[in-house]
């Protein structure tokens, strides 16, 4: 009977203890198991998001995100510049306002609203009905048409409140052409788009057209075509999705990664812990048959593998557990995260990936050798006739 | 091979305790020969266990030397003592320390496992050693399933699993009646019939009695030497 075996039947001869052990691993292990999740989540999500989209650069006034720093003040002209590049091959510009959608009746949906002029491109996927061609017509979302109870052919009345907008902006009617779906709508909120001279008589400001920032499509080198539009001189700041997520990553997701290095380092200090306690409980428990078999001629290095293989066990049978109540807890973690205003629902904040089942189960078997440290050395520095003869006056 | 097994000259061993040292066994000299029944017996605390310890190997004289097979002790390292027991000697527990959640069957492989013996061969000889203790029809239950000096023969099962030339018992008898002492006595005397050599350390004079040799110590030393 190898050591693997001995350690197995030691866990069977104390279900209790080792079912305890079990579970504390699978909890402690299913925590890790998130927190790898989402340490890398977000950064994964947005960037799905972000490729989602038909638009390779962001051009901003600053090198702030988009909607952060201050607008572009005349979208159309800095639009028109880098429209004539010739690494360039589509320009949009986008400017987003928060807005009541409203029906006669007075039903209403509070959201945001997208006002895009230049270029064809979209930030919105049309579900059903026409896109937007003119002033005057507006897409929606499933959630304002359901809120509202509006069709496509209705009427429907949008109040802005734009940042820079007229402090008593004009309530106008819009005739809905399309229900599409949004890359950033948020859960439970109204999302529109429009062109951007609708929304600029919408927040009262007719005559000025300004973008929170400018899609641009490249040929296909994003980099050298963002370095194309500085060479510009615009002071615009292009940033492509790499240098994007770069800055997210800096500045923005940076808390959400100390947040789980912290919970990290705390759950695992946790499982090492319960595990060090039981196995080193378990074998001051049998010190009497561990100097027994030394007596018989068993190595140092057998008994003190007995010890491993019980806490690889109790580890890995835990850890296994904890990769399905992980990724439980993760979708009900993410449900509860969602729910916090204005985050896009394709955003998520616990994303699967492959690496983090490895780099669980690299920290779950450093986590299993370290804990058996202490108790190993128990074993191993053994005294044997003593033990024996304590055991026997005892 | 010598006819001599273990051969003890002018050990001691000494402990340190906060008071100061204690010496539990004072300048002893002793050999055990191959076939020997020696039984080793006096008051508590008169160093019988921690003799019986040195001359098996389990711990080291604090002066004297001790030659097994005529290799002093004191020059293998910890791999090659746990070799030396493992294949040369034979131990027998008061508390028979069997494993609880092997069965006896598997108790007796154990040892023989850990010599590196084939499947087949280790459970062959579990069968053949359980039938010599009489307890066949017990290979599968666990300990908790069977007696005391049930316990007790398949621990002496397991010492002789690995056919040692040497078994060291330490107060055998000391957990069982009177009727089950003699049936592990009877045993006992069977093993060293058979050709292992045996020393037993034990207060009862009974078991003492059986040997060809008796030792007698008081204050770590041997007060008396009884052989017949």
């Amino acid at each position: 009977m190898n050591a693997l075996a001995c350690a197995w039947r030691s866990l069977v001869r104390q279900p209790a203890r080792s079912g305890l052990g079990i579970i504390g691993v699978a909890a402690v292990g299913a925590l890790l198991f998130d927190m790898l999740l989402l340490s890398e989540g977000l950064m994964i999500s947005t960037r799905s998001m972000l490729d989602s989209m038909p638009f390779d650069i962001r051009v901003t006034s600053t090198d702030q995100m988009p909607g952060r720093g201050p607008d572009i003040a005349d979208g159309p002209a800095a639009a028109a510049q880098i429209a004539a590049l010739a690494s360039v091959k589509a320009v949009t510009t986008l400017r987003r306002e928060d807005a009541y959608l409203m029906r006669g009746d007075g039903t209403r949906a509070y959201g945001s609203v997208l006002g895009i002029g230049f270029g064809s491109g979209r930030p919105w996927t049309l579900v059903s009905g026409t896109d937007v061609v003119g002033d005057n017509e507006i897409v929606i979302n499933e959630f304002a048409a359901q809120v509202t109870g509006t069709d496509i052919g209705a009427s429907l009345t949008v109040r802005s409140n734009c940042a820079d907008g007229a402090t008593a902006p004009p309530a106008m009617e819009f005739r809905v052409t399309g229900i599409a779906t949004f890359v950033f709508d948020a859960l439970g909120e109204a999302g529109a788009g429009m062109t951007d001279t609708s929304l600029a008589e919408a927040c009262g400001t007719p005559g000025a057209i300004p973008a929170d920032f400018l899609m641009v499509q490249s040929t296909g080198d994003a980099t050298s075509t963002a370095a194309d539009i500085d060479a510009l001189g615009l002071h615009l700041q292009a940033s492509t999705n790499d240098e994007a997520m770069g800055q997210l990553q800096q500045r923005e997701f940076t808390y959400f990664r100390q947040i789980s290095t912290v919970l990290t380092t705390i759950t695992i200090s946790f499982a090492l812990l319960l595990i060090t306690v039981l196995l080193t409980v378990s074998v001051n428990q049998r010190l009497g048959e561990v100097a027994a078999l030394r007596a018989l001629g068993f190595s140092q290095g057998r008994v003190v593998l007995d010890v491993l293989w019980e806490s690889v066990l109790i580890v890995g049978i835990g850890g296994i557990l904890s990769l399905p109540l992980g990724a439980l807890m993760a979708v009900w973690l993410d449900g509860i995260l969602k729910r916090m205003p204005r985050i896009p629902a394709d955003l998520h904040f616990f994303v699967f990936q492959p690496e983090a089942v490895w780099i669980h189960a690299a920290l779950m078997a450093v986590t299993a050798f370290t804990a058996a440290i202490y108790p190993m050395v128990i074993v191993a520095r053994l005294p044997i006739a003593t033990t024996l003869r304590n055991e026997v006056v005892g | 091979m010598s006819d001599v097994i273990v051969d003890a000259a002018n050990v001691s061993r000494a402990f340190e305790m906060p008071a100061g040292a204690v010496v539990a066994v004072r300048d002893v000299t002793l050999s055990i020969a191959q076939g020997e029944h020696a039984a080793i017996s006096g008051p508590s605390g008169c160093g019988k266990s921690t003799l019986l310890h040195m001359l098996g190997c389990v711990d080291t004289p604090s002066s004297g030397t001790l030659c097994f097979d005529g290799s002093d002790v004191s020059t293998l390292d910890d791999r090659a003592r746990s070799r030396l027991r493992l294949r040369q000697i034979g131990f027998v527990f008061q508390r028979f320390y069997l494993l609880p959640m092997l069965s006896a069957a598997e108790n007796v492989e154990l040892p023989q496992a850990e010599a590196g013996a084939a499947k087949d061969v280790r459970r062959l000889r579990s069968i053949e050693l359980l039938e010599y203790v009489g307890l066949e029809h017990r290979a599968n239950h666990r300990p908790s399933q069977l007696s005391g000096g049930e316990m007790q023969r398949v621990a002496i099962a397991r010492a002789l699993a690995n056919r040692p030339r040497l078994l060291l018992a330490d107060e055998p008898t000391g957990e069982l009646d009177q009727a089950t002492s003699e049936q592990v006595a009877v045993l006992l005397d069977r093993v060293n019939a058979d050709g292992t050599a045996l020393v037993i350390v034990t207060h009862d004079p009974d078991l003492a009695g059986r040997a060809r040799r008796v030792l007698t110590m008081k204050d770590g030393q041997i007060e008396q030497e009884v052989t017949r």
